[in-house]
């Protein structure tokens, strides 16, 4: 659990800069065999991990409705023009 | 009349010019003053230079603005435009006119406003809010952003059409509210503080709206929502109105978009280039992979062939190969060498053949000897008539007694 946790903490960008830099060391050639396909393991693992981090979002386009100090609560966003929801505190 | 002046009184004009001038410049009163007035007869001068007169009801200055001083001018000046300009009083020695030599002019609606901007852009900054070591990173897939705007207006359409477009799976939470009057720069402050108080997850936080005047735009000009942009630990963009409008929220954002469409194209990735960076990355890692693959195979290869080469088979076998061709070398020698001795011994024999006295014997020849003693005689004093003899013939021999020696005369 914990792991998993620490593995969503860790920004796309970061593992995109892995990627980059395990395609530097495979292409610098100076792995042994077994270092290679770790590294192209681990590089295969980092991009499909890529993936899921685009993917795992979901479309959502939601309105905040504050409802006091405290409290709120969403709604699903309608871009009709005239539906003038100004909440005041 | 000579008691009216002496010579050292008697000025030239553009001495007293001079003097005059200096008397302008070195009043207090005069210099880096602001004048309200009304512009009249302006001229914009092919060389850059401003020309025109400001004036009030009762009177009137003559004024230059200089191109140096209003390239930087935020709208264009025209006559009957009520302005406030500041500027130095100073005369303009070839005419012997004063006139007032403008370093700025400012719309006099928006003179106070304009004033409230600097003062304010000038303490903030000095108090260390734009600073842009402060300034956070935006993370660079958002997951959830929030917008805090009008949600009627263009703004949060162009923003939610932009984003989607370039990250289809996206949560956009719309935080409607006022954009312009006197209680929008609270509400929108109280929004940001609500967000970084309930909402602590979202990536960043795009504040704005369209463009308008600078009266419209006031709110994010505003101290209440400086502050609350600084104190914000979500990030925030800023997005006022067009890229001309600057606006103190601008300064104190983490980042600066300048229009709302711009802040969505800053802010929010395109998925697909992404994805195919991610494809390219993939390859290149599946083709270097490969390829460090076969240069191991090769290495692997080429060792096995130069083991094979220096191992002790392939010596056993150049042995091998050396005893073979060693014996081959051998018999032939001997083979030959038996032959030539066969050769000899044949010769031998035949010369031993014939040499020899039984040849001789063979064809009609008979050998005498003695007897007893086996001489064989060649000569007739060898022998006495009565002696016995032996002759030898080819297929035995005969005793024989000598009768008669005669001796051949030649």
């Amino acid at each position: 659990m914990k792991n998993k946790k620490k593995l969503e903490d860790i920004p796309f960008e970061e593992y995109l800069r892995k990627l980059e830099k395990i395609v530097q060391r495979l292409e610098e050639g100076e792995l042994t065999l077994d270092e290679s396909v770790k590294t192209y393991e681990e590089g295969m693992n980092i991009s499909k991990i890529c993936l899921e981090k685009l993917n795992e979002t979901k479309k959502k386009i939601e309105q905040l409705v504050i409802e006091g100090e405290e409290k709120y609560s969403t709604k699903p966003f309608s871009e009709k023009k005239g539906e003038n929801t100004i909440n005041e505190f | 009349m000579n008691n009216y002046y002496t010579e050292s009184k008697i000025y030239t004009v553009s001495k007293i010019n001079k003097y005059i001038k200096n008397l302008f410049e070195n009043d207090y009163n005069l210099q880096d003053i602001w004048i309200l007035g009304e512009i009249s007869n302006f001229k914009l001068h092919s060389s850059g230079h401003m020309y025109f007169v400001l004036k009030d009801k009762e009177s009137q200055i003559r004024c230059v603005m200089f191109r140096g001083n209003n390239y930087s001018l935020r709208f264009a000046p025209g006559d009957g435009m009520k302005v406030k300009v500041r500027g130095d009083v100073s005369v303009y020695e070839k005419r012997g006119e004063y006139q007032l030599y403008v370093k700025e002019i400012v719309e006099a609606g928006k003179g106070e406003l304009y004033l409230a901007f600097e003062r304010l852009k000038l303490k903030l900054k000095e108090e260390g809010l734009f600073s842009e070591e402060i300034k956070k990173k935006l993370p660079l897939i958002p997951k959830n952003i929030a917008v805090i705007t009008s949600s009627t207006g263009a703004a949060i359409r162009d923003i939610i059409t932009i984003s989607l477009r370039r990250f289809p799976n996206l949560s956009i939470l719309v935080v409607p509210s006022l954009v312009q009057g006197v209680s929008a720069a609270q509400d929108i402050a109280k929004k940001i503080d609500f967000l970084n108080k309930h909402l602590k997850d979202l990536d960043f936080i795009i504040i704005g709206r369209g463009g308008g005047s600078l009266e419209e735009l006031w709110p994010f000009n505003e101290e209440i929502l400086a502050r609350s942009i600084y104190n914000s630990k979500i990030p925030i963009v800023s997005a006022v109105g067009h890229e001309t409008d600057f606006t103190i929220s601008d300064f104190v954002a983490d980042l600066r978009a300048p229009t709302p469409s711009a802040a969505a194209e800053m802010t929010i990735p395109d998925k697909n280039s992404l994805i195919n960076n991610l494809t390219l990355l993939k390859s290149k890692i599946t083709r270097a992979a490969k390829r460090n693959f076969e240069l191991k195979t090769e290495n692997i290869n080429s060792l096995c062939r130069s083991l094979k080469y220096q191992g002790p088979e392939n010596k056993i076998n150049q042995y091998y190969q050396y005893i073979d061709e060693f014996s081959a070398r051998l018999n032939s020698r001997i083979k030959h060498q038996i032959e030539l001795y066969e050769e000899r011994v044949k010769k031998d024999v035949q010369r031993l053949d014939s040499l020899s006295p039984w040849a001789v014997i063979e064809r009609g020849y008979s050998v005498c000897r003695k007897i007893p003693g086996k001489e064989i005689i060649k000569r007739l004093e060898q022998i006495e008539v009565g002696a016995k003899i032996e002759v030898i013939i080819s297929d035995g021999r005969i005793l024989s007694k000598i009768e008669k020696k005669e001796a051949v005369s030649n």
